[in-house]
């Protein structure tokens, strides 16, 4: 396997690692870095807004 | 000390020895422990973590847990999964011989981003973001030779908008079928040279684990 291979096969694992799942609400982790800043034990789903159109049903985006 | 959750299993023996096991009900979780201290975005956790999830599935299916879910003993795990067990134990049982595979291609006509100052409103924004996430397409005919080509090789197959420059195609395959999607992919690779795509895989439950069909 090339380095770029490599590199690439890398890249989607940790694509899969840190995006993929179940996620467990009231969980989350915000972290700059390598320091994890701020626990968030809330009955919510935090996520970055792509993620969240990509699970939502069209009848949820008003 | 903490456990960073990697899945959920149906067996104790789909874990040990290649991580930790702790029950939750009539299932397991997989995790590392790692002392309280650890900070999550460490890279070599990261990729010790990527590294076992890639061990676990060699011995069995699991549901994939997003990384960044810890748990502090049998009592605190079961009180937060409680809500997932049900759907998890039918998951594992039906999907038990099988894997994800997935297909990431280069939309055909990529769609600029919506920016945030164009906008006057969050809902605003989020509606044009959707609108262009949804509106991002294959080429036709390199998602009909997909179709013809691994869709019958799943048990079950989605596609999906996952930004407005690619689109995935995740399919459920049985274990033992993994090196003929392998096989379908290298001639798609021929057939489509001039479509940028990656097919990757096997990967647990990750799509399919939250099916409610």
């Amino acid at each position: 396997m090339s380095d770029a291979e490599d590199e690439l096969s890398l890249l989607e694992t940790l694509d899969h690692l840190l995006d993929r799942g179940v996620v467990i609400a009231g969980e989350a982790v915000v972290s700059i870095g390598d320091v994890d800043l701020l626990y968030l034990g809330l009955n919510v789903v935090l996520a970055n807004v792509d993620a969240i159109i990509r699970t939502s049903q069209p009848k949820q985006i008003k | 000390m903490k456990l960073v959750v990697i899945g959920a299993h149906r067996e104790r023996n789909d874990i040990e020895p290649v991580a930790e096991a702790i029950a939750v009900n009539d299932l397991w979780l997989s995790g590392m422990a790692v002392e309280e201290s650890q900070p999550l975005g460490d890279r070599d956790l990261l990729l010790r973590v990527a590294k076992t999830r890639a061990a676990l599935l060699d011995r069995a299916t699991f549901v994939a847990i997003r990384y960044g879910f810890t748990a502090h003993g049998e009592s605190d795990a079961n009180a937060k999964c409680a809500a997932h067990l049900e759907r998890w134990r039918r998951v594992l049982n039906e999907y038990r011989g099988m894997v994800e595979m997935t297909l990431k291609a280069a939309a055909a006509a990529p769609r600029a981003r919506p920016d945030r100052h164009d906008f006057e409103s969050g809902s605003a924004y989020i509606r044009a973001l959707y609108k262009a996430t949804r509106m991002t397409d294959v080429a036709p005919e390199f998602r009909k030779a997909v179709e013809d080509t691994l869709a019958p090789l799943a048990v079950k197959h989605r596609w999906s908008n996952r930004d407005t420059s690619s689109l995935e195609f995740a399919a459920l395959v049985k274990r033992e079928d993994v090196a003929a999607v392998n096989d379908a992919g290298a001639a798609l690779k021929r057939d489509f040279p001039s479509v940028p795509f990656l097919l990757s895989g096997p990967w647990p439950l990750e799509v399919f684990a939250d099916d409610h069909e």
